[in-house]
């Protein structure tokens, strides 16, 4: 079988009998506990603070980290060289961000919102055909893609959280619309403060996509043939992306439509890029030679 | 000894009898000194608020003799020669410990789980400890019902929630907006409902107050009461950029604020959100305002279905909290010195 070599290469590395891909699961079914517990304090309408969902999320994250820091000792360098490393970087960099904008007690709850996404993309992330052993890129210099791979992880990190907010957002506005009383009593942080969380994220992940990008194409001016890679699906998905991304901030700055076509936009581009992400991917010869 | 309560309240008596027993706050120390100088009790507190007159009392004396000494010397300190029938209450153990715990959580309020009351009975306890007519029992007693008093606020919705139309405006604010710091609210019209949803805006930090009105004498002397500047009827939608919160609540028989004022003022202010409360009837502002985006509308019967939603849930949660007060009532008296055996001889209205 194709997998069994990959495996058995993973498992004669890994720190006693425990893999790195061990300690990634367990924290995926931590995840999945946190999950669990957001939907008790939805029931309860989010009115006691969140402080144990955050815990559960710390939790989760101290094994993220440590399964993706055996990953990192045994390649050597940065983990992010197939899907299912990246998966779990763009999963990490969403906890790491949450965890740093979850110490004020008002925007802990986005845990609560968050733990289904990550629990979901996890179990994703676990399916064994995305960890697969793969080359270096077709001639490139291992540091700058490891480089590119992690700032695109990270802005897609961004996206994630800032769309998370997002969602947020949206379920406070319906309720004060509808001048529901669960508005009021919720623990949940003012729209106008999620308004500017989700903004302030989706600029830092579009900070971090430019970047990424940028680094991606001084990676491919790099190769011998780097023209022939210009049709290339992920090449093109990646410019699409930028624009969707650069099209909403300057809805939101420049055309002040902010408030729910905003969230929705936000929303809406996070799912966009969530389900042509891995197809481009597959079917790029730059990505997946 | 025995803790015992003689008092009237909102719920045995008029106000009109209410103040006739009130008790200044410089004369309390005085009446307890001669309280206990009669030796009708051994330790004493005296509550004296709007709402309540309530002398509390250790004495070794059997519970009917004390009432009639406590009865008689409440009469005779306050002069009242009238006759008197229910409207005065007694309470012997543990009635009168539930009573001491109910009213420190506010469970005994007019307005249910208020949280002013527990801070008028700390200061009449602080003002007896101090001259030193307390005891080891009504200290023991009341230190017990501020601690129970903050295990309800804390585990218990009883104090959660605002249930009055001015504060419902502010906790809608506070949802809306991250500062209530640099917000601005206008205040046209005038009325009773809408100074005090203003005032509570200030109260918690808005930044200014602009009043529009007919007639621009009222406005000024609107503005000038709540610290505010008036402005021109006529000229309100000048201030565009600087409203974020409206209060309106004229007489006009149409609408003063219709979508299409609403959406020339949403651009002035680039869209930022706003808050429009609507306490006129007939209402003043256009219903359909509230689909557009990030305008968020409530009239008068909004803002009181919240209140009442609120005040339901206090309710609710009114079952939850005597439990919790028997049980710690119990506690002490059970770990206190042995009183007399005999329950308290007539139970407070209501009880």
């Amino acid at each position: 079988m194709p997998l069994a070599p990959a495996a058995v290469r993973i498992t004669l590395v890994s720190v006693a009998w425990f893999t790195d891909r061990h300690f990634f699961l367990l924290s995926v079914m931590l995840y999945g506990l946190s999950m669990v517990y957001s939907i008790f304090l939805w029931r309860k309408g989010f009115r006691r603070d969140d402080y144990i969902n955050y815990l559960i999320l710390l939790c989760a994250f101290g094994l993220h980290t440590t399964a993706m820091a055996l990953r990192g000792f045994r390649l050597n360098h940065c983990p992010v060289t197939n899907l299912y490393e990246a998966t779990a970087f763009a999963m990490w960099s969403i906890v790491a961000v949450y965890l740093i904008v979850g110490l004020w007690p008002r925007l802990r709850f986005l845990g609560a919102f968050a733990s289904p996404i990550l629990f979901a993309i996890g179990v994703f992330a676990l399916m064994p055909s995305l960890d697969l052993e793969h080359g270096a890129r077709p001639g490139a210099p291992v540091a700058w893609t490891s480089i590119h791979a992690a700032l695109m992880a990270l802005s897609y990190g961004a996206f994630g959280l800032s769309s998370i907010a997002a969602l947020m957002y949206l379920t406070q506005e319906h309720n004060l619309k509808l001048h529901k009383i669960k508005a009021l009593f919720a623990l949940l942080p003012s729209i106008q403060r999620l308004e500017f969380v989700v903004g302030r994220l989706l600029i830092s992940g579009f900070i971090l996509l430019t970047i990424g990008l940028v680094i991606g194409a001084y990676d491919l001016s790099r190769l011998d043939h780097p023209h022939s890679y210009r049709g290339d699906p992920k090449v093109v998905w990646s410019a699409l992306v930028w624009l969707i991304y650069a099209g909403l901030i300057v809805m939101r700055w420049k055309f002040a439509q902010g408030g729910r076509r905003f969230a929705l936009g936000a929303i809406g581009s996070f799912i966009f890029v969530v389900l042509t992400f891995w197809g481009t991917n597959v079917l790029s010869p730059l990505h997946n030679p | 000894m025995a803790i015992v309560v003689i008092g009237l309240s909102h719920h045995s008596a008029p106000v009109a009898l209410r103040e006739r027993f009130a008790f200044e706050e410089a004369r309390v120390p005085a009446v307890l000194e001669m309280l206990r100088n009669a030796r009708i009790a051994e330790e004493a507190v005296l509550l004296s608020t709007c709402n309540r007159v309530e002398l509390y009392a250790a004495t070794s004396t059997e519970p009917p003799a004390a009432f009639d000494h406590l009865r008689e010397f409440l009469v005779m300190a306050k002069s009242y020669s009238d006759p008197l029938t229910d409207e005065l209450y007694t309470l012997g153990e543990p009635h009168s410990v539930h009573h001491l715990f109910k009213v420190a959580c506010g469970l005994d309020s007019m307005v249910l789980g208020e949280t002013e009351i527990l801070g008028q009975l700390k200061k009449a306890y602080d003002v007896a400890l101090q001259h030193g007519h307390t005891g080891s029992r009504l200290n023991k007693a009341f230190q017990k019902a501020f601690n129970v008093a903050k295990q309800i606020r804390t585990e218990t919705n009883i104090q959660r929630g605002s249930i009055s139309v001015g504060s419902v405006a502010v906790e809608l604010a506070e949802k809306i907006f991250s500062k209530l710091a640099d917000r601005s609210v206008m205040v046209i019209g005038a009325g009773d409902t809408s100074e005090k949803a203003a005032r509570a805006l200030l109260s918690r930090g808005a930044h200014q107050v602009i009043v529009a009105n007919r007639s621009y004498d009222k406005a000024a002397l609107l503005a000038q009461e709540l610290g505010g500047r008036a402005v021109r009827f006529d000229d309100w939608a000048e201030e565009g950029e600087n409203i974020d919160i409206v209060i309106s609540s004229t007489s006009a028989p149409h609408y003063v604020l219709d979508r299409h004022k609403v959406e020339l003022l949403m651009k002035k202010r680039r869209n930022r959100p706003l808050l429009l409360i609507d306490i006129a009837v007939p209402r003043d502002i256009e219903p359909e305002v509230n689909f557009l985006e990030n305008v968020f509308l409530y009239n008068i019967d909004d803002l009181q279905s919240i209140a009442d939603d609120y005040l339901k849930q206090r309710q609710q949660e009114v079952a939850r909290c005597e439990l919790i007060i028997r049980e710690k009532a119990a506690a002490l008296l059970a770990g206190g010195i042995p009183g007399p055996r005999n329950a308290g001889v007539r139970p407070a209205f209501g009880q």
